[in-house]
């Protein structure tokens, strides 16, 4: 029986169908028997998607565990905002914000059009149709499965919690990662629908309907990869914000292939004529390449820390593909032929030529990105082999897409820097550029190269990318000033102008190609000059202490603690066994009993018999926050308890107990055996709490502060760990970042990275989003209009 | 010729050229495992640990697990270094039964052997009892004599 959350999505199908139906019975009998109900009819399916979502949500901050996707994915004692976050944790949840955020678009596009010129209508028809196909795909593999379906056995039966949500989510990025990137997904629908009804129909007015929508996709998508990146520099502790993992390139390619349609536009509502084939088709195949990031992500072939694992709705997504893909290459080839004949010539050097010289190689760099994550797949798929692309994944796409990088960057400034009277003398500044960063190319340096000559994959790779991977990193330099200059240049001309919105729109342009100036120098900068000191060890008992970690680098460590995610401090609270205040307040009832204690150790003496076989004994203070107590314990062999260590000691309790051999009272004496003894830590990882370990560390370069603040290590459910690096900034934009992974043995294992120019990558993403948010604050009216 | 048309055809053929060159290199040079065997350091590893015990039992050979990654930075440098040795190579190849062990995918035999950082070589005896292990990139230096050790010492019984 369909669950009550399932009901909603059957009856959003039904209810956006019989829309479908109005619409087409418009289109093609012209019959309006339908129509007046159309729009209130995706208001309604819109509103019942909201409804799901809403519902979804109530069950995950209810922590109703009887549904499975809530089981899986949340537990009790989860702060709100993970209850929250649980609901887009999974590939259900998302595949369902997926379909409510395209709904959200169509009711939007239903009220700001009324459906009343064709190329609206049509475009509906595609969204909904588009839409539909999302509601069907979150039914096979629908969040509101219930854990009693096919299980009548367990009928009734309530879990008391639920599995809890992966370690590595639990993070505020994370939160916002998802919803950035499925809200992008979603908005895409649109262009994609308006861009084949174009193909389809030459109706007029298609790029006016997309532009926001696309712009609005290209914000949200490059926001949602930057986050990841964020995410990944500091959650992952990979010391880095890209890696070429398959999932993060896989949401990357769609936005190359967009940033092409979007300029690919700027030219097309000039003049009608200009990429009336490429432009669509750009925006078709950005759509396509979202539902392939989709099934890269579900699909579980690709090797990647994102695997969710395989599953059915895979099928579905690639048969969507299938269908578009040659939908499309129909509907573009027959344009193709009846435009073919009119074409004209442009000329090499046309402004229109470089800009499709532009967008070509928007092409090509999302081909390397597609077929470095695709072809593994395909040859483990069809020949049962595993194969990597180099010897380091990022070997491959670092060495491809470096020179056409190059290329599309001295492109971007000479269509920046061009000016049609001026076109002979600004074609000699290109030459020059060109020629100085072909000779940057070659120069030697120590080890700034396209590939890091030290890396022991280095010597293992082919030929040809040992001598891409030896272009000097130089060479960038020279594209990037000229970038930077023919922004400031084209920024000029703008602000010339007395009217405030080509203005506005002009700082917005200026701020996203400074942002790919930022970004590339920070990328580039950043990944080249890390210096890494890995295997630090810090013993605990150096608490305070400045310890020299070579390269003129020392570390200190101040503090180190556990607590529990959801409360403040816990040290007790959340161990096992009781708590030490008690004990101390009523220890008659504890005197003579089993008792199990943990805590934090605090103080060690050892003492050994004078009797053969020597008896050793080892006397440790334990302190959980609430009081401390002394535990006792015995072996024939010699004993170390590590100071500053969590334990867990089980054992018996004595009052008034007397050392025998320094005579010492202690008036309570736990008394263990050294196999009761353990490691709290180890033995929470498979309790069902989520523990924070963290430790408080001041970084020293030359005796001199850079750098401090708190490094974590968590242990989620079952075992499963985070890492949350110590990232302090500094003012000159470098950032001092500590890896820290969990105490043992009584040492704090470190890895310390000085990561120069990351912050110049950050204030470009910051400049990317506030530029595009500019140009769509202002509404340029289309000079084809 | 139109320029539009012979940009699009040159980056055509561009593009078939790099798929075609990056698919071949790949496919020669950077095969990692197939269904029966790895392929590391130019030498055939087992990979599945009962199959590679008993051929060792037949053979009366001693066993050599490689614990790897293929993330990990120190493996790469192992293999060209002391797998990639012409004498480990060669004893390797030649007194050996081989197997690797990729710790992202045969987590169950790494847990076994309490492996948990790669790289990682155990050798065993030919009745799967551990012998010795080496831990980390050690160098060609420090890899000849265990194994050199390890193969005498089965040989011996």
């Amino acid at each position: 029986m369909a669950t009550f959350g399932d009901s909603i999505l059957y009856l959003s199908i039904i209810v956006s169908v019989i829309a479908l139906l109005g619409l087409l019975l418009k289109e093609l009998k012209n019959n309006n028997i339908l129509a007046r109900f159309v729009s209130p009819l995706v208001l309604l399916a819109a509103g019942f998607l909201t409804f799901a979502y809403m519902l979804i949500t109530y069950y995950f901050v209810t922590s109703d565990f009887t549904y499975e996707y809530v089981w899986q994915y949340s537990s009790r004692d989860l702060p709100f905002i993970y209850k929250l976050s649980g609901a887009w944790a999974g590939q259900q949840g998302t595949y369902l914000l997926w379909a409510w955020v395209i709904f959200l678009s169509a009711a939007w596009l239903a009220l700001t059009t009324k459906h009343a010129t064709p190329i609206a209508r049509r475009t509906q028809i595609i969204t909904l149709a588009v839409g539909v196909y999302l509601i069907i795909l979150t039914l096979v593999q629908t969040p509101f499965k219930s854990i009693y379906e096919g299980r009548p056995d367990l009928l009734g039966f309530v879990p008391p919690d639920g599995s809890g949500l992966n370690a590595l989510l639990v993070n505020f990025w994370m939160v916002i990662h998802p919803p950035l990137i499925f809200i992008g997904y979603a908005v895409m629908t649109i262009p994609f629908a308006a861009a084949v009804v174009y193909l389809l129909t030459k109706d007029e007015g298609w790029e006016e309907m997309s532009r926001q929508w696309s712009r609005f996709t290209w914000l949200f998508l490059g926001l949602g990869i930057a986050v990841g990146g964020v995410w990944a520099y500091l959650v992952l502790g990979w010391g880095g914000f890209w890696a070429w993992d398959p999932v993060e390139t896989a949401s990357f390619i769609p936005w190359l292939t967009l940033t092409g349609f979007l300029h690919a536009a700027a030219l097309h509502r000039k003049n009608k004529a200009t990429f009336s084939i490429a432009a669509p088709v750009l925006a078709i195949i950005s759509f396509i390449l979202i539902l392939y990031a989709a099934i890269v992500v579900r699909s579980g072939l690709f090797n990647s820390v994102h695997a969710f694992g395989e599953t059915s709705t895979g099928t579905l997504l690639i048969t969507l593909i299938l269908i578009i893909f040659v939908g499309t290459l129909i509907l573009g080839m027959r344009r193709y032929f009846e435009e073919s004949e009119k074409e004209e010539e442009w000329g090499l050097w046309s402004k229109r030529n470089i800009f499709y010289l532009s967008l070509l190689l928007f092409v090509i760099l999302a081909f390397v990105s597609f077929w470095g994550i695709s072809f593994p797949a395909f040859v483990q798929l069809t020949q049962n082999l595993k194969v990597n692309v180099a010897s380091d994944t990022k070997n491959f796409f670092n060495v491809w897409s470096y020179p056409f990088t190059l290329i599309l960057l001295l492109a971007l400034g000479f269509c920046l820097n061009y000016k049609e009277s001026e076109k002979e003398a600004r074609k000699k500044t290109l030459y020059a550029v060109t020629a100085i960063t072909i000779i940057a190319m070659f120069i030697r340096t120590e080890n700034f190269y396209v590939l890091d000559h030290n890396s022991p994959f280095f010597v293992r790779e082919p030929l040809i990318y040992q001598l891409l991977g030896s272009i000097s990193l130089l060479s960038i330099f020279p594209p990037l000033i000229y970038v930077a200059y023919a922004t400031l240049q084209r920024l000029q001309d703008y602000l010339r102008l007395s009217s405030m919105r080509p203005k506005v729109k002009g700082v917005g342009l200026a701020m996203v190609h400074f942002g790919v100036v930022f970004i590339l120098f920070g990328a580039v900068i950043s990944s080249s000059f890390t210096h890494t000191n890995d295997r630090i060890n810090i013993p605990l008992a150096a608490k305070g202490e400045l310890l020299d970690v070579g390269g003129g680098y020392g570390v200190k460590l101040i503090d180190s603690s556990t607590r529990s995610l959801t409360e403040a401090t816990d040290s007790g609270a959340g161990s096992p066994g009781t708590r030490i205040s008690n004990i101390k307040s009523d220890p008659a009832s504890y005197v003579n009993n089993n008792v199990v204690v943990s805590g934090k150790v605090t103080g060690v003496a050892y003492t050994q018999s004078n009797t053969t076989p020597v008896t050793y004994t080892a006397y440790f203070k334990l302190d959980d926050g609430t009081g401390d107590i002394w535990v006792a314990t015995q072996s024939t062999d010699p004993l170390t308890i590590p100071e500053g260590v969590d334990l867990t000691a089980r054992g018996y309790m004595m009052a008034d107990f007397t050392s025998p051999s320094t005579k010492t009272t202690y008036d309570l004496l736990l008394f263990s055996q050294p196999d009761e003894i353990s490691d709290t830590s180890a033995s929470v990882a498979g309790s069902d709490k989520y523990r924070v370990q963290s430790v408080k560390l001041e970084v020293y370069q030359n005796d001199r502060i850079i750098g401090s603040g708190i490094a974590e290590y968590l242990e989620g459910k079952g075992g499963g760990s985070g890492t949350f690096p110590m990232v302090s900034r500094g003012i000159t934009g470098t950032d001092v970042y500590v890896i820290f992974q969990g105490v043992g043995g009584g040492f704090v294992p470190l890895t310390l990275k000085i990561i120069p120019a990351i912050n110049i990558t950050w204030l470009g993403i910051l400049f990317f989003a506030i530029g595009i948010i500019l140009i769509m604050a202002v509404k340029t009216k289309s000079r084809g209009d | 010729m139109k320029t539009k048309k012979l940009l699009s055809i040159i980056v055509l053929i561009l593009i078939i050229a790099f798929a075609f060159v990056s698919y071949e290199t790949a496919l020669s040079k950077f095969r990692l495992s197939d269904k029966n065997y790895t392929y590391l350091a130019d030498l055939t590893w087992h990979r599945q640990f009962d199959k590679g015990l008993q051929i060792a039992q037949e053979e009366n050979k001693p066993v050599a697990i490689y614990f790897w990654a293929v993330w990990c930075q120190y493996c790469a440098a192992f293999q060209t270094n002391t797998l990639g040795n012409a004498q480990i190579n060669k004893m390797l190849k030649e007194d050996y039964v081989l197997m690797a062990m990729d710790l992202d995918v045969d987590k169950d035999v790494a847990q076994k052997f309490g492996v948990s950082y790669p790289p990682v070589v155990v050798f065993l005896d030919a009745n799967g009892k551990e012998v010795d292990r080496t831990i980390g990139a050690v160098d060609a230096g420090t890899f000849l004599p265990i194994a050199t050790k390890v193969r005498d010492q089965v040989r011996r019984k």
